[in-house]
């Protein structure tokens, strides 16, 4: 399916930017009936205000956009940096805070970053982690993992992690210490750049009133 | 070599299959026929150049470009774009003569892409090149023919984005940037990172007004009217002369009645770093990407030795096939006006049928073997011919 001139199609990731995300549009009168993360429904559409919601999974929805299949959509930065897809990105929603962390076993840590010599490092962020090792000149050997990245410390398949981190709560049940930040994180309303000239009015209208809404609250 | 080797085809290559081939063909010869009804000339160079010719102009050979050896250990880059060859043709081929020089070509490029849809490695481009010429008449004119030809082509719903190099150029110079923030605020433009620029400008220290526009630019779209606003808004020479550029290349548009495609975009500045004037990319619906684009590139000639203002623009064959199919504009032209078949001892007289048929201008297949009446009709419907023939005694 692709966007119908119309149309606004918008794509909202499931999991945690979820909520938020249909919260924040409905503020600036982007909303429709039904739209729930379990939705039976695929496409979700607004009749009245031309508007048409699709749910995917979060690391699937850069790709939609890129396509054209959706003219935007929210999601989290640390998605973007990792995903690299041509995007348009055009605002920061100053929710879903987080940050990439490199961590290491407590009783493992060392006192400078390049006291890391050839490592192994576990990580769901392969690409961002290897952007990062690279910068610093340090040769790493990224393992990548789908999930409880925390456990291969432990276990003795890597000396190191790269994991996202909100409160820091997992990392210190698990005796891991923070090394470092890769970077910070928060949601983010992307656009297809054709969608983007295409549409320019709306979408335009759309940022403009969004960033109004997150000004007030964020005041 | 196992049968599955045999069937493969190279990563981000595709075949062009019965029915697409020529509605493709059909396609680029329109095209071709609208090159030359402006006075374009048609030329072709090698497939493959030796990479000196192409590395010669900035920004040209990239980690994308496919490379490899010929016989003496010479590197060899398959052409990934025509500008570059046209421009060496030019300056060794074609120094004398007019000064201006209008040139065309439809012919496939090169290019490592992540592949996705109408992005392969290998991509069909037409376009032309109007070299010798700096006035906005001259980049008029190439808007203009990309937009008829695209029209011609069998698109209508497009949009043409027209911004300018030195609109940008001019607000960093304003801003005194240094060399290093220049290109990070750049590749921002570039990605349209509108909180990674807001951020960087935010880092930064220079006038108010100049940070408002920065902040603004990925978002400064529209029309006539946005032109004129901001001309009482920018204060630099470069910024307000390019501003005006664009002003009377939409001018001249209007006189090709085509200024309702177009819609300013003052962010737009292309992938290629050998732009200098206006550039210009093309949307339609139904294409996340753009289907053509171009602009105006006054140093490139100089790398070969012969200097000369140039402007022209490339559209991707492939990518407006895609479209044309997407919008339901595309009908595959697989099929024949007639099917002729023949009774026994009766192909001699058939092919004196058919020929007379062909020079009708039908279009015509001829059985290759013996077939009953019912035979034939079968055939003739398996073979997508809309009539039948049947030569007897």
């Amino acid at each position: 399916m692709l966007t119908n001139s119309e149309y606004i199609t918008i794509a909202l990731p499931k999991g945690k930017l979820f909520a938020r995300s249909v919260e924040l549009l409905s503020k600036v009168g982007y909303s429709a009936e039904n739209v729930v993360e379990d939705s039976r429904k695929l496409v979700i559409s607004n009749e009245e205000t031309k508007v048409r919601f699709i749910i995917t999974k979060t690391v699937d929805l850069p790709t939609y956009v890129e396509y054209g299949a959706a003219d935007i959509g929210i999601i989290g930065k640390d998605v973007l940096l990792e995903e690299d897809k041509d995007v348009y990105e055009l605002l920061d929603l100053k929710f879903g805070k987080c940050r990439l962390m490199l961590a290491v076993p407590e009783q493992k840590r060392r006192e400078k970053l390049t006291d890391y010599a050839h490592l192994r490092v576990a990580t769901k962020y392969p690409h961002s982690a290897e952007t990062y090792f690279k910068k610093l000149g340090i040769q790493t050997e990224i393992i990548k993992l789908n999930g409880s990245i925390e456990l291969a410390p432990i276990v003795g398949l890597s000396e190191l992690i790269v994991d996202i981190v909100e409160t820091g709560t997992t990392l210190r049940e698990n005796k891991l210490s923070e090394v470092d930040v890769v970077y910070h994180a928060t949601a983010r309303l992307i656009a297809n750049r054709v969608s983007f000239k295409l549409k320019f009015d709306r979408l335009n209208k759309l940022v403009e009133d969004l960033k109004k809404v997150i000004d007030e609250e964020n005041k | 070599m196992s049968t599955k080797d045999i069937l493969e085809i190279p990563y981000g290559t595709k075949d062009i299959l019965p029915g697409e081939a020529r509605a493709k063909r059909i396609m680029e010869d329109k095209i071709a026929a609208n090159f030359t009804a402006w006075g374009y000339d048609e030329v072709a160079t090698p497939t493959f150049e030796y990479l000196e010719t192409f590395s010669s102009c900035v920004g040209n050979v990239t980690e994308e470009s496919i490379k490899f050896f010929d016989r003496n250990n010479r590197t060899l880059i398959l052409r990934s774009d025509m500008t570059t060859p046209l421009a060496r043709m030019v300056a060794t081929r074609l120094k004398d003569g007019d000064r201006i020089k209008r040139l065309s070509y439809i012919a496939n490029i090169f290019r490592h892409e992540e592949t996705q849809a109408g992005r392969q490695c290998e991509f069909g481009q037409a376009g032309v090149e109007l070299m010798g010429a700096v006035e906005p008449e001259a980049d008029a004119e190439v808007i203009a023919l990309a937009i008829t030809s695209l029209k011609k082509a069998g698109l209508d719903n497009f949009v043409v984005s027209l911004g300018h190099i030195d609109f940008l150029t001019g607000l960093m110079e304003a801003a005194d940037l240094s060399e290093d923030t220049a290109e990070e605020l750049k590749k921002l433009v570039l990605q349209h990172d509108a909180v990674g620029l807001e951020k960087l400008v935010d880092s930064l220290t220079m006038a108010v007004a100049l940070k408002k526009i920065f902040k603004k630019l990925l978002f400064l779209h529209g029309g006539e009217e946005l032109l004129k606003e901001l001309l009482t808004t920018v204060q630099n020479e470069k910024s307000v002369s390019a501003l005006r550029n664009l002003a009377a290349i939409y001018e001249l548009a209007k006189a090709y009645k085509v200024e309702q495609y177009i819609r300013f975009d003052l962010s737009l500045i292309r992938d290629f770093d050998y732009y200098t004037g206006m550039v210009f990319e093309v949307y339609t619906a139904g294409m996340g990407f753009p289907i053509c684009g171009g602009g105006r590139y006054d140093n490139m000639m100089e790398s070969f030795g012969t200097p000369s203002p140039a402007t022209g623009f490339a559209m991707g064959i492939d990518r407006i096939m895609l479209v044309l199919e997407r919008q339901n504009h595309f009908s595959i032209a697989s099929d024949w006006d007639v099917f002729v078949a023949w009774d026994k001892k009766c192909s001699q007289k058939a092919i004196a049928k058919t020929l007379a048929l062909r020079q009708e201008g039908k279009t015509v297949k001829l059985a290759v073997e013996y077939l009953t009446e019912a035979e034939a009709v079968k055939e003739q419907k398996l073979s997508a011919c809309k009539s039948l023939v049947y030569v007897e005694d």
